[in-house]
């Protein structure tokens, strides 16, 4: 039967190229799985194909009278660049996917999206949220993470109400697409504060030694820094901050501190560190599959055995944005598609979905803070929330 | 000034586990003329043997330091004698690309049994440090880098001074004589590559107490390593603390007067440099 069904299957292929209709929705991805970025790499892999089985369990989509079921094919792009190139290579010309999925980080969806640009198949991404991706005028590309440009706004608002206020910061970055796009909004928006920046330093991505850089800080005696990089680095950064004994009145990051790893891995550490979410699990963010958010955050944890992040829920948008795309379209035509995802407009667990002429999403980061080892929301996009620990104590005094 | 002076002691105290790196590296390659490429997978492995041992049997890092190398020693002499041993006549490309291979084995077996989590080792001391000279100086720094002293001096030692470590220098420098001493080669290449991984054990303990573990940090231990032997020379363990110290020096310099991107460019073009100026490293003969 089965192979009756894929000779039918190759025999309408043959003759008509992709079925139009009466065959499952393909939806194409390459993410690490394994690798430098597997760790955050498998909130995409899970997040993906917990948001397909759900809406394939609520009936799949709809196109006229008929329901679709989704399939996910898969990769592992073994955090390697080159290699998630060739893979949407392969996807798209030889699994020949109707449409694709991102994978994590901006250094892979500017090449990838390249792909999906020239094959004009459309490409909803949670992963990747430098500017760089969107300032290409690629029109098959969308991305549901906030820009980089405007990761510390939030961050700077916050500062601007604490009291004693910070006057000088450090802002250290890594060498990648996503960081320094980070960078470059951070400057411009210092630049509107009456805060200066005394400590301004790039660093190579894989850098594990922090402590010429931490040293420096610590000369200046500047009252805030700002890291925008990878969460090893992060984590070595705070490690060796407390070893030389660095005492700004706050560090916060762009990474690393809302994931129950983070916490894990520093202990008593993560305390006081600043982080920011573009999610935050509430039962207020409604959902057609999930809900709301906090049901999702239960189920995830369930399912797979750690709490989700902001990756994770940006990832189920992806998927839900193509759904909602879909059926707006009535048709799987890729290019009847990237018109329908460029006027979507709903609310999901993650957030409301809208992208801009360029095919992103604004979306206002939560500053969060370590506070006795739990994840707490300090500032929103309404304001202050629960109250930030300022100025955090010194290492000795904990 | 005061930066300078706390510029270079971070940089000696990196140096001395840079050198406790590639110690390892440089017994394997300059006895058994292996380049190892998976010995930062090893350090990786000793690490996590640390992190087991610490978490699990709430063993104290330095106290699980001698478990953690002989556990990694029993590995190394495996390897060596299952796997090496083969090919040992081969030519150096054919066991560079067999290392290689372990490398991407081990990484991937890494993850699949410890996961992708970020790990720490965090010992209550861990950020403990005290004021010298008015510079900061991390305790577990110090305390690794006094590790990394005594275990190159104990190398040395070994070597130079000791029946096993003579036949080991032998055999390195000619198979034959030695056969005819009665030196019997597999047992020998597998006990060498032991101790290499025992030290590559030791390194990894370290490095988990002073930095985060993942699977993933063995290739850049590697090229660390490899430039480190570079620059010290294989002639004498001692040598490789000198090539350690250097590249930590420098790194920590270049990391404040040039900037923190360029550290990997500027110990690798002194890599290169080295190589073509003095191939021997900066105190191995001149040929």
């Amino acid at each position: 039967m089965k192979q009756l069904f894929s000779l039918l299957l190759a025999t309408t292929t043959l003759l008509f190229g992709k079925p139009l209709l009466g065959a499952p929705i393909e939806l194409g991805a390459s993410v690490q799985l394994t690798g430098q970025f597997a760790n955050t790499g498998r909130y995409y892999g899970d997040a993906y194909q917990f948001a397909i089985d759900k809406i394939n369990a609520a009936g799949g989509v709809k196109i006229g009278s008929t329901r679709e079921k989704l399939v996910l094919k898969m990769l592992d792009n073994q955090s390697d660049v080159n290699l998630s190139v060739r893979q949407y290579v392969q996807l798209v010309s030889q699994d020949k996917v109707n449409f694709l999925l991102g994978p994590f980080a901006s250094d892979f969806v500017l090449a990838d999206s390249a792909i999906a640009e020239k094959y004009s198949i459309p490409m909803i991404q949670g992963g990747g949220a430098s500017d760089q991706v969107f300032s290409r005028g690629y029109k098959y590309i969308f991305g549901t993470l906030p820009p980089a440009s405007d990761y510390f706004q939030s961050t700077l608002d916050l500062m601007g109400q604490l009291k004693p206020a910070p006057k000088t910061i450090a802002l250290l970055y890594a060498d990648d697409a996503f960081d320094v796009s980070v960078a470059d909004g951070t400057r411009k928006a210092i630049g509107k504060t009456s805060m200066k920046i005394a400590v301004d330093q790039r660093y190579s991505s894989k850098a594990s030694d922090f402590n010429s850089m931490l040293s420096l800080i610590k000369s200046q005696d500047v009252d805030a820094i700002l890291v925008a990089g990878h969460e090893t680095e992060i984590l070595n950064f705070i490690r060796q901050s407390k070893t030389l004994n660095v005492n700004p009145k706050l560090y916060a990051f762009t990474v690393g501190v809302p994931s129950a790893d983070f916490r894990a891995a520093l202990g008593q550490d993560a305390n006081y560190a600043f982080g920011m979410t573009s999610w935050v699990p509430s039962p207020a963010l409604k959902d057609d599959y999930f809900g709301n958010a906090e049901q999702f955050a239960a189920e995830y944890q369930k399912r797979f055995g750690y709490e989700p992040d902001y990756h994770a829920a940006s990832a189920v948008a992806d998927v839900e944005a193509f759904v909602k795309a879909i059926e707006a379209a009535n048709s799987v035509d890729p290019a009847k598609v990237r018109d329908a995802i460029a006027r979507v407009d709903f609310d999901s667990l993650y957030g409301r979905i809208r992208f801009n002429a360029v095919g992103q999403i604004s979306l206002p980061q939560t500053v969060v803070q370590v506070q006795k080892g739990k994840l707490v929301p300090v500032y929103g996009p309404k304001g202050a929330m629960e109250k930030a620990l300022y100025p955090m104590p010194a290492w000795g005094k904990r | 000034m005061q930066l300078l002076w706390q510029i270079l002691i971070n940089g000696v105290l990196l140096g001395g586990l840079y050198a406790l790196m590639a110690l390892g590296l440089v017994l394997v390659w300059g006895v058994l003329n292996i380049v190892n490429l998976a010995h930062g997978a090893l350090i990786m492995l000793g690490a996590y043997a640390c992190y087991y041992l610490f978490t699990g049997f709430g063993l104290d890092p330095f106290g699980a330091l001698p478990l953690a190398m002989a556990l990694l020693f029993c590995l190394g002499y495996l390897i060596q004698r299952c796997v090496l041993n083969l090919v040992i006549r081969a030519p150096m490309f054919n066991t560079l690309l067999i290392t290689f291979g372990l490398e991407v084995v081990i990484t991937f077996l890494a993850q699949m049994i410890f996961s992708a989590d970020f790990r720490t080792v965090n010992p209550s001391y861990a950020g403990a440090n005290f004021l010298w000279l008015g510079a900061t100086v991390p305790l577990v720094r110090l305390l690794a880098f006094g590790v990394a002293l005594g275990l190159t001096f104990a190398l040395w030692l070994f070597l130079d001074h000791t029946a096993l470590g003579r036949a080991i220098r032998a055999t390195a420098q000619n198979l034959t004589a030695a056969r005819l001493y009665g030196v019997n080669p597999r047992q020998l290449y597998a006990l060498t590559f032991g101790i290499g991984a025992a030290l590559a054990g030791a390194a990894g303990t370290l490095y988990g107490v002073v930095s985060q573990i993942n699977p993933y940090i063995g290739s850049g231990l590697t090229g660390k390593s490899f430039a480190i032997a570079i620059i010290g020379g294989l002639d004498k363990s001692i040598y490789v603390l000198v090539g350690g110290l250097f590249l930590g020096i420098v790194e920590a310099l270049t990391a404040l007067y040039i900037g923190p991107t360029y550290t990997d460019v500027i110990s690798f073009g002194i890599l290169v440099v080295v190589l073509i100026v003095r191939p021997t490293g900066l105190l191995g003969r001149t040929a």
